[in-house]
């Protein structure tokens, strides 16, 4: 393993890089960006544009899907990762939570969690004390505790996730969509949580959203990516503020938000909704 | 009164030979659970554990001393296979790596023969298949030394294999593999230790099995058929639990034997054959994942 400067401002640092899946589908063309210690960044973009494939390019779990980095750099506080394996992420102190939750449906919610401390060596009161600080993040899983983990919500299962990649005590996190499917309330009490395990734990967390408004309001830093580039970046409030972003990722015009129909008709397609409603009619 | 003594024997012999078949389909469940695949090769592992056993012995080694060095020689088995043919195979198709057992059978009971002989051999455990004397005078049953030992050991074996399953790290790792081996890799779990201890621990388990069965039949090819009766029990049991293994087992080692002596005569005898497998066809048809197989669970 190479070292390099272990004491750098940006605890993640990808430049330029390159991913094919197969050795001919590409996945990202050139994308670059970095994660300053103990800050939030998220990763926005649509549906294919190439969140999750950053993601588990920087924790190694691309190779078991057969995408291979092909091009660029990684460095991770202050490891270049090349052929790493995701235990030997693990070890260095980067959890990625994978999209679609994927808790161990037949364990209990507590197994589950414990599951997450694999990585190291605790005697049973060290496990018990991490349980309950765990649990104080999470108070709703205190009450499921028992049961398996298939049988609870979504939200508690997204929140099950995100505790049992707590338990490896990790520097950075990766958290993939931790909003895809799930009530507006539920996504406001994740991404609090989220906060918190950033503001008291000092972890750095890079985040990968479709659900941008929420993304960037709990945010330091944005990065907006399509078609595996990054089209725009900034810190969160710049994001916010900038009118791009507003039309095209949170439905705000400068005139304020518009409906469908609006957008229709100002290009001139008054007459196929025309159509449209005949076609309805008869 | 005699009927009813008589009926009670044949289901205790029938109990006691199920053990048998419970061992055997032990294996098969403790490499589904890991990587969920039938394991094909798990009759050439039966064939290939207790034929090296046996082999060791000739050249020699002590009883105990050629127990531990065939388990050894199984957990070597499991590391190779980890190594060149699931690791190769990691993110494939679950029928790719079916047919990858079919395959690791036939390159195991090759190996065993070229290494040790066709020939059938005798393996002696020191406990003869007669009754014993102590049974008939207190109970008035027929019932064998060697059955009863087999389903001593297969309780005993199933009892430590379940409590390591439950209560360790490692059994606990497993567990979480079985699930989602993914995610399980996500949070750190090393995949290829816990596949390493899976296949020593089928290993182990195929060698105990073969020891019984050889001790009755002889050390000799068949010994891989005989591996496929543990399709019905699996069928029964459910491929995914150990108390399904043991209880599946049972349940087909008294059904033939009882069905054999009362039902098996309208039909000319010999069911025992092939009535474990219309029972497993119920089975598919009335309780797809078995009795203890874990219910497929979906959220609606």
């Amino acid at each position: 393993m190479n070292k390099v400067n272990n004491n750098s401002e940006d605890i993640l640092k990808i430049e330029n890089i390159e991913v094919m899946y197969d050795s001919v589908i590409s996945a990202l063309h050139d994308v670059s960006l970095s994660v300053p210690r103990g800050k939030i960044v998220a990763l926005l973009g649509g549906n294919g544009a190439g969140k999750s494939t950053t993601l588990k390019a920087i924790s190694t779990m691309l190779a078991s899907e057969r995408g291979k980095v092909t091009k660029g750099k990684i460095t991770y506080d202050g490891t270049i990762i090349s052929n790493q394996n995701p235990t030997e992420m693990v070890g260095l102190g980067m959890v990625q939570v994978l999209e679609g939750r994927r808790c161990f449906g037949h364990l209990t919610v507590e197994e589950n969690i414990i599951t997450g401390a694999y990585s190291r060596k605790l005697t049973n009161s060290e496990m018990k004390n991490e349980l309950e600080k765990i649990y104080s993040y999470f108070n709703r899983l205190k009450d499921r505790r028992k049961s398996q983990a298939g049988f609870t919500s979504g939200g508690e299962q997204q929140m099950l996730a995100v505790a049992r990649a707590m338990m490896a005590k990790p520097k950075m996190l990766l958290l993939d969509e931790p909003s895809m499917g799930l009530a507006p309330q539920l996504v406001a009490e994740i991404f609090k949580i989220v906060k918190e395990l950033n503001t008291k734990e000092g972890v750095s967390i890079l985040l990968a959203e479709q659900n941008t408004n929420i993304a960037l309001r709990n945010s330091d830093y944005g990065y907006i990516i399509e078609t595996g580039n990054v089209m725009l970046k900034g810190t969160a409030e710049e994001l916010l503020d900038n009118d791009e972003v507003k039309e095209l990722y949170l439905g705000i015009s400068k005139e304020g938000r518009k409906n469908f129909r609006d957008v229709l008709r100002e290009e001139g397609n008054s007459k196929e909704i025309k159509s449209l409603s005949k076609t309805t009619n008869s | 009164m005699t009927e009813f003594l008589f009926f009670i024997e044949v289901v205790v012999a029938g109990l006691l030979a199920g053990t048998m078949y419970s061992l055997v389909a032990l294996g098969f469940v403790l490499i589904y659970k890991a990587s969920s695949t039938f394991n094909f090769a798990q009759g050439a592992m039966v064939f290939f554990a207790v034929l090296a056993f046996v082999g060791f012995m000739e050249l020699g080694l002590p009883f105990f001393v050629a127990f531990i060095v065939t388990i050894l020689l199984m957990g070597l088995v499991g590391y190779c296979t980890e190594r060149m043919v699931l690791k190769p195979l990691m993110n494939q198709s679950e029928d790719t790596l079916l047919m990858a057992t079919i395959g690791l059978g036939f390159v195991l009971e090759g190996l065993a023969q070229a290494a040790w002989g066709v020939e059938v051999r005798r393996l002696d455990l020191g406990i003869g298949d007669f009754p014993i004397q102590w049974i008939i005078d207190t109970f008035g049953l027929f019932v064998s030394a060697l059955d009863l030992t087999a389903g001593l050991v297969a309780a005993f074996l199933i009892i430590g294999l379940s409590l390591l399953f439950k209560y360790t790290k490692m059994g606990l790792g497993l567990r979480a593999v079985a699930d989602d081996p993914g995610a399980a890799s996500s949070i750190g779990i090393p995949l290829n230790n816990i596949m390493l201890l899976v296949w020593t621990a089928a290993g182990v388990v195929a060698l105990v099995a073969g020891m019984m069965w050889g001790a009755r039949a002889g050390v000799q090819f068949a010994l891989v058929d005989l591996a496929l009766k543990a399709l019905p029990v699996l069928i029964i049991g459910g491929f995914s639990s150990i108390p399904g293994a043991i209880i599946g087992g049972l349940i087909i080692g008294a059904s033939e034997k009882v069905l054999e002596v009362y039902i098996g005569p309208y039909f000319g005898g010999a069911i025992e054959g092939w009535a474990p497998y219309v029972l497993a066809i119920f089975f598919l048809l009335y309780r797809p994942e078995g009795l203890f197989g874990e219910k497929i669970i979906r959220r609606v």
